[in-house]
């Protein structure tokens, strides 16, 4: 009977697999299709002023809800915010000193945003790092392929003129 | 009897406000945890300083005393939600209050006008102005995941409804947005 159910279960995980990726498949190719990119529709749009105006409204929306988020508060409004939340606490939470130190605290920006500004940097040194490493492997490899076959032909030479036996010696002797 | 008053007393005198008082210190915790990213929210909502404090002590009061003291399931999508219903509430308020107002001070021949269109403070006020008329269920994406900067998923999970569906009534809520702004400035 639990076998029974395990193979149903697995059946139905299966099916659920599937949709999910033919459910991805369809919206990556609607999205290639119907993207804003895609050369038919900016075709379109440059001609049908509808759609025109329709972009131009969106894009309205865009900007304002980019205005509001690059709008700034003044410094000390978390501070406030939180004394005045503070104060209607009850008294023995706001005699902690946890409540103390939130209401001196001051918006600190996150370790991304502090050190956002070494990301470039940063990117640029681990990519000259990864030349140089790449750089250093391709000339050793490189290196010990032309040494290992210099020395073949080098054999090879000896062996056509002097004989097999003495290249062998000479080469081994070497090695 | 004296001896059952004196059982009562000490019942209420010892574990219970020890207890409260232990649980309770999460609020502190989830303000210094959430407080950043709620008072950007509530000032992206509000745009006036004494507004975001209003909402943000009420948002902490009524966590407090979230079914007596009791700490929700998901703190964050209550602080979150809960900040978000009270400043639509200021914003509503406040409309409603300067409705005629707000009609002179928006200039519709002003807004009709190239350099009307992109006056920041014009834009931003019609914004929210259309954001405080959103039926519930799109404000609350918009709120939570272009004020808030919530991703998705979180806000899938708050509101409880996949990330998939908020994207769908995000998309909603902006073309309900752009004509309700363009119905404005016409």
């Amino acid at each position: 009977m639990d076998e029974k159910g395990d193979g149903i279960s697995m059946l139905a995980a299966i099916k659920e697999n599937r949709c999910k990726r033919l459910r991805n498949w369809l919206w990556k190719l609607l999205a290639e299709r119907f993207s804003i990119e895609q050369q038919w529709v900016q075709d379109h749009i440059a001609n049908c002023p509808k759609c025109r105006g329709r972009i131009a409204r969106l894009g309205r929306v865009d900007a304002a809800l980019a205005l509001l988020k690059a709008e700034p508060h003044s410094i000390d409004l978390l501070m406030r915010a939180n004394t005045q939340a503070i104060g209607v606490l009850k008294h023995s939470l706001r005699e902690t000193a946890k409540a103390c130190k939130l209401r001196r605290a001051r918006p600190e920006s996150t370790i991304l945003e502090r050190y956002g500004k070494y990301k470039r940097p940063l990117f640029h040194a681990a990519a000259c790092v990864a030349v140089a490493v790449l750089l250093k492997i391709s000339t050793f490899s490189s290196a010990g392929k032309f040494r290992a076959g210099s020395q073949k032909a080098v054999e090879h030479y000896y062996a056509s003129r002097a004989g097999e036996d003495i290249a062998g010696e000479v080469f081994r002797s070497h090695a | 009897m004296a001896g059952r008053v004196v059982s009562i007393e000490l019942v209420w005198d010892f574990p219970i406000p020890k207890a409260l008082e232990q649980t309770q210190g999460w609020v502190l915790v989830a303000m210094q945890h959430h407080g950043r990213e709620l008072v950007n929210m509530l000032w992206r909502i509000l745009g006036n300083e004494q507004d975001v404090c209003d909402a943000y002590q009420d948002t902490f009061l009524s966590l407090a005393h979230h079914e007596y003291g009791s700490k929700p399931e998901n703190v964050k999508g209550y602080v979150f939600r809960s900040a978000s219903n009270r400043a639509i509430s200021i914003l509503r308020h406040r409309y409603l209050e300067k409705r005629d107002l707000s009609s002179k001070l928006i200039d519709k021949r002003k807004a009709a006008t190239p350099a009307g269109e992109l006056d920041s403070k014009y834009l931003k006020e019609s914004l929210r102005a259309g954001i405080a008329r959103l039926p519930d269920h799109l404000r609350d994406v918009v709120t939570l995941h272009d004020l808030g900067e919530l991703p998705y998923e979180q806000v899938g999970r708050m509101l409880g409804i996949t990330s998939a569906t908020a994207r769908v009534y995000r998309c909603k809520a902006v073309q309900l947005l752009a004509a309700w702004m363009r119905k404005e400035t016409a």
